[in-house]
């Protein structure tokens, strides 16, 4: 039984991708901070919690965002049945260097709690659950690139043990400037819907070229 | 369902370099936790647990080149190791696949900006590289950082690929080291105890954070298996608050649902279960979370216990380790008492085991709760006790 990616996200510098179409594209070439902003206004995001992630979170949560627009038949669903499953390389690296900042001059020691809590990389699949009230399966993998061939077999895995019944899945990353994000809504067999894509990893790889 | 077999183990920690010794300590009622005042760890004195490093380099130094490997990878290595010497798994065999947990990983190498290591040694999968290098091995690792879950999400995902028959073998090894990161941040949120962790404990003040590695071994091959009752794994899942990142849930919620999917999955209900290997960090939130998620699945009567004042919270050796001390609970038919505990100071009525005891236990849960929300649980018995 195969399993539907039913809308996909690409977050990449000055251009995101849905469904294999540029649908925002970032002519001025902002770096990372303003290019989430221009995001979080184009697709009209309100959520004041935004501001207050790192970087890391910003592009996990965005891309996540964008996939679950116009998607609401989930809030019919069991949350317990809604899975977050994420891939990233560089963990929380980029901030736990901000963090160790301020511990590092014992002259000038300021170790903050706000700053602490992002130094995990789960904490990206914490802030999509809370946003959207999701409360299935959720795992943090860390590979030193996108590994569909992992990542495919993992979630068709939880998909088709019943554990859960939708996954949002992918990858982000951030780390010094460079970031990147992949996203799919991943769903069961939808017979009425004959564009849907194989959540496999060939079918994967030809997407995110 | 395919079973899946316990075959070998290691813990690391201050109370020593093998589960039995570590388990030893447990049934003696000995904790490992002393107050620092090392400037490298923490600016007032502190209480941790911390293994001792001196050992760490006679012990390494006769399998490798400890200069070559960082603290973290070194404990790692010297954890599958030993838990490799009581099984006849190959680790470089293709069927073998290592499952790494860690929330900080190789911290130290940020701290410490005068490492002689490569720049990228600090990412996770830099660890998993490194340890299956050692060992010979080129099936690719997973890597799985899921906060203070990581440990029994990693040894469910195991699981997963066992019951799916991708792997016969599954080297699971978690943990972390105590620098100075870790310990600060907890003090900044001010949730660490200013005496030793006191988990269910009426005058409880946060945890203990303590330094930890541990290796479990699950095979699906019979022929590794030596005993003649040996505890399998029967189920666990993983769930989330979806409520706030780094405070856990007022309702207990998210962890009740771990609870009960682990359950289902195991096929058991809230009568089948002899003993809770509990999270008990001991701040006040989480302890009291956990009472209600307990409650709530109808376990109020199952002895419960929380590890954390032997060994301090270990962070990603965390749901290992205390797995492993609930397989030789099962293995040595005894309960581990709560150290730390003496009044009870949660809000529902559950049965914080307060003495150590000698009585028949063939099954537990183990239960774990994270920042970012998140929750798991997992279920372990004897092969015939049902």
């Amino acid at each position: 039984m195969d399993n539907y990616i039913s809308k996909y996200c690409i977050i990449k510098p000055h251009e995101v991708i849905v469904d294999g179409k540029t649908e925002f594209s970032d002519s001025e070439k902002n770096e990372f901070g303003a290019f989430m902003k221009s995001i979080y206004k184009h697709y009209e995001v309100k959520y004041p919690k935004y501001f207050k992630m790192d970087n890391l979170c910003k592009v996990a949560f965005l891309a996540a965002e964008i996939v679950l627009k116009e998607n609401e038949h989930l809030k019919e669903l069991d949350p317990t049945k809604i899975g977050v499953i994420l891939q990233n390389s560089h963990s929380s690296i980029d901030t736990d260097i901000k963090y160790n900042e301020t511990i590092k001059d014992k002259a000038n020691y300021f170790p903050s709690p706000a700053v602490f809590v992002y130094t995990l990389p789960n904490v990206m699949i914490g802030e999509i659950c809370i946003r959207n009230k999701f409360q299935g399966e959720n795992t943090c993998f860390i590979t030193k690139e996108f590994d569909s061939e992992f990542l495919t077999y993992h979630v068709n895995e939880l998909l088709n043990s019943g554990k859960i019944d939708v996954c949002i899945t992918g990858w982000a990353d951030y780390y010094e400037g460079e970031f990147s994000a992949i996203m799919f809504l991943v769903e069961k067999n939808m017979e009425n819907k004959k564009d849907n894509i194989s959540f496999k990893p060939e079918f994967i790889n030809r997407l995110i070229k | 369902m395919t079973k899946i077999y316990t075959v070998a183990d290691n813990i690391i920690t201050s109370l020593g370099f093998s589960s039995k010794e570590n388990f030893a300590a447990l049934k003696q009622r000995k904790s490992g936790i002393a107050q620092t005042t090392d400037p490298n760890i923490t600016q007032v004195p502190m209480f941790t647990s911390i293994i001792d490093s001196n050992r760490i380099i006679s012990e390494f130094t006769k399998i490798g080149n400890p200069d070559v490997f960082t603290r973290l990878e070194k404990i790692m290595i010297l954890s599958i190791n030993d838990a490799l010497k009581h099984t006849n798994i190959d680790p470089s065999d293709n069927d073998t696949l290592f499952i790494f947990s860690s929330v900080k990983g190789n911290i130290d190498l940020i701290e410490n900006e005068n490492h002689p290591f490569e720049k990228d040694r600090v990412n996770l999968w830099a660890i998993s590289d490194q340890v299956c290098k050692f060992f010979n091995s080129s099936v690719k690792p997973v890597f799985i950082s899921n906060a203070c879950i990581s440990g029994v999400t990693s040894i469910i995902a195991g699981a997963q690929y066992l019951q799916s028959e991708k792997y016969k073998n599954i080297i699971v090894c978690g943990g972390d080291i105590i620098s100075e990161f870790t310990p600060s941040g907890f003090q900044s949120f001010k949730a660490v105890s200013e005496q030793p962790c006191k988990p269910f404990d009426a005058n409880r003040t946060g945890i203990t954070l303590g330094e930890g590695v541990g290796t479990v071994v699950l095979s699906t091959n019979k022929e590794l298996v030596k005993e003649e009752n040996p505890v399998i794994f029967r189920g666990g899942a993983n769930t989330n608050d979806a409520n706030h990142i780094s405070g856990p849930s007022r309702t207990g919620d998210g962890l009740y649902y771990a609870i009960s999917n682990t359950l289902k999955e195991a096929e058991k209900t809230n009568t089948n279960i002899d003993y809770i290997s509990g999270h008990g960090t001991a701040t006040p939130y989480n302890d009291e979370m956990e009472s209600k998620a307990i409650s709530r699945a109808e376990l109020n009567h199952v002895p419960v216990n929380s590890l954390k004042g032997y060994w301090g919270h270990t962070l990603g050796a965390a749901g290992i380790i205390e797995c492993i001390a609930g397989i030789h609970s099962i293995k040595e038919n005894c309960l581990i008492k709560t150290f730390g505990y003496s009044e009870h100071g949660v809000s529902e009525q559950i049965n914080v085991i307060k003495e150590f005891k000698e009585t028949e236990v063939k099954n537990f849960l183990k239960t774990a709760s994270g920042f970012g929300g998140s929750n798991a649980a997992a279920y372990f018995s004897e092969l015939n006790s049902d």
